[in-house]
């Protein structure tokens, strides 16, 4: 893409992102604020498009849509006023996490440009490539093994709690059967 | 992709709508025909934009323009002919689904907004159903897209330039066609809308231009993923003596009377026995379309 087309795609996209990234906290109703932070992730999408990381920003675009909207039916299920009718508020400790949230930001921004990039980002002879390969590959292999196998734990441990009976297979109650 | 390619995808779903609404009355004579397609339009136009009484207006007024956005957005990376291609990206495969998922939020959207109960409940089943025919969409894409060797949809379209994809992987056709079938809400997976139990269920309460939009979007849908299927299963432009925009369009309307002639044939499914299908069955055999789709590209693509 052209620099024109990308700063078209991604200062209205950055603008909306922030948007309703902040309205998401602003509603009191739980499905408007699944269904923002959706639009806020599906706009992210659009930033990576812009920035040409196709394959990233396709992706973000596709996963998050379905995963919020699951999202949105466990709030929904969930909490006892989803439609906001009573004005509840969204934050928890408002003074910290603004705190915490400015610093953070600070410290990811100097972070960003006190980095010294390499010029070259993409391709076989990329350095950080070759760095992250490194590095997936070896020092941070335990890491990820361990977080794959404990994401499997959860998958099993959610599919025997969703079984009739709960984990033990007990018969389920007079009444509750469907089959 | 040039700078007229967004008009000409918006004139396709048009004019591809229309000829599909077409196409539904010659198949099922109680859709609309062309003279209550006209009316209907100036119908949609002249009624006032309807507000039921307790609702999320905001939601209910959005799902129909979002329901838009996506069919229009899967249309739009449908390769019509070898020069016309839409937008011909290197992920086109897993962007064309990207689109399609924002039905989901779409009709979850139009559930919760109308505000009834028996809306929601559609939202919900809608949410249960997008859960089963997410998986096999997507597992089937993989099992095509391996042969290509690329997720570019134009190299799928060029791999199968010998032999459709419907016939070296047949299996992973029986699994995609009712997937897109229920992404078209149509039945028998109309679980949302069920008009006989939920009384229209997600979409009960729109009138107007709202309702208008809502079919539209169908049509467009229906027109998408037609047009997608004979890209990635029956071959795309490639066929003999006539054009290949010509082919396109011939596979595309044979896959379109194909899903509408099911919708009128077929009863609607109860929801929990499409989940049920769908965990059993359909993932698990597309499991099996994934590895027979690298079987066979080790031993006749490589």
């Amino acid at each position: 893409m052209s620099a024109v087309a990308t700063a078209l795609v991604f200062w209205p996209a950055a603008a909306l992102m922030l948007v309703t990234a902040v309205q998401v906290f602003r509603t009191s109703s739980m499905a408007r604020a699944g269904l923002l932070l959706l639009g806020a992730l599906g706009f992210e999408g659009l930033l990576f498009l812009a920035l040409a990381s196709e394959f990233l920003g396709v992706l973000m675009v596709l996963m998050m849509s379905g995963e919020m909207v699951v999202m949105t039916f466990f709030m929904v299920m969930f909490m006892p006023d989803p439609g906001g009718l009573m004005g509840m508020d969204m934050t928890h400790q408002p003074r910290r996490s603004a705190a915490v949230a400015v610093a953070v930001t600070a410290a990811l921004a100097v972070l960003a440009v006190a980095t010294d990039w390499p010029g070259r980002v993409a391709g076989r002879s990329a350095p950080d490539v070759e760095a992250i390969g490194f590095e997936v590959m070896s020092r941070s292999m335990f890491s990820f093994l361990f977080a794959g196998v404990t994401i499997l734990f959860a998958m099993i441990g959610g599919v025997l709690l969703a079984q009739h009976g709960g984990r033990l297979g007990l018969d389920a109650p007079a009444g509750e059967e469907r089959e | 992709m040039s700078e007229l390619t967004p008009v000409w995808i918006l004139l396709v779903a048009l004019a591809g709508s229309g000829a599909l609404g077409l196409l539904h009355h010659a198949i099922d004579p109680r859709a609309a025909g062309p003279g209550e397609m006209v009316l209907a339009v100036r119908r949609a136009f002249a009624e006032p934009i309807s507000v039921p009484e307790q609702r999320d207006g905001v939601l209910f007024h959005l799902a129909p323009l979002l329901l838009v956005l996506g069919a229009v957005g899967a249309l739009a990376f449908v390769p019509w002919s070898p020069s016309f291609r839409g937008i011909d990206l290197s992920t086109g495969a897993i962007a064309f689904p990207a689109m399609l998922a924002y039905v989901t939020p779409a009709i979850f959207m139009a559930g919760w907004g109308s505000g009834r109960p028996l809306a929601v409940v559609g939202a919900f089943r809608w949410i249960a159903l997008m859960l089963a025919y997410a998986m096999p969409l997507a597992m089937t894409l993989t099992a095509v897209a391996a042969p290509a060797g690329s997720l570019r949809v134009t190299d799928i379209v060029d791999v199968q330039h010998a032999v459709p994809a419907a016939l070296v992987q047949p299996l992973a056709f029986a699994l995609w066609l009712p997937a897109v079938q229920a992404v078209c809400f149509l039945s028998p997976f109309d679980v949302a809308q069920a008009s006989g139990e939920l009384r229209g269920g997600v979409f009960d309460e729109y009138r107007g231009l709202d309702r208008a939009l809502v079919d539209l979007a169908q049509r467009i849908l229906i027109l998408a993923v037609s047009g997608m299927t004979a890209a990635l299963f029956l071959a795309g432009w490639h066929g003999p003596l006539l054009p290949g925009a010509l082919w396109m369009a011939i596979k595309t309307a044979a896959v379109a009377a194909l899903l509408l002639w099911s919708a009128t044939r077929l009863p609607r499914m109860p929801v929990d026995q499409v989940v049920s299908l769908a965990w059993r069955l359909a993932n698990p055999l597309a499991i099996v379309a994934i590895a027979w789709g690298g079987l066979v590209t080790l031993v006749f693509y490589r």
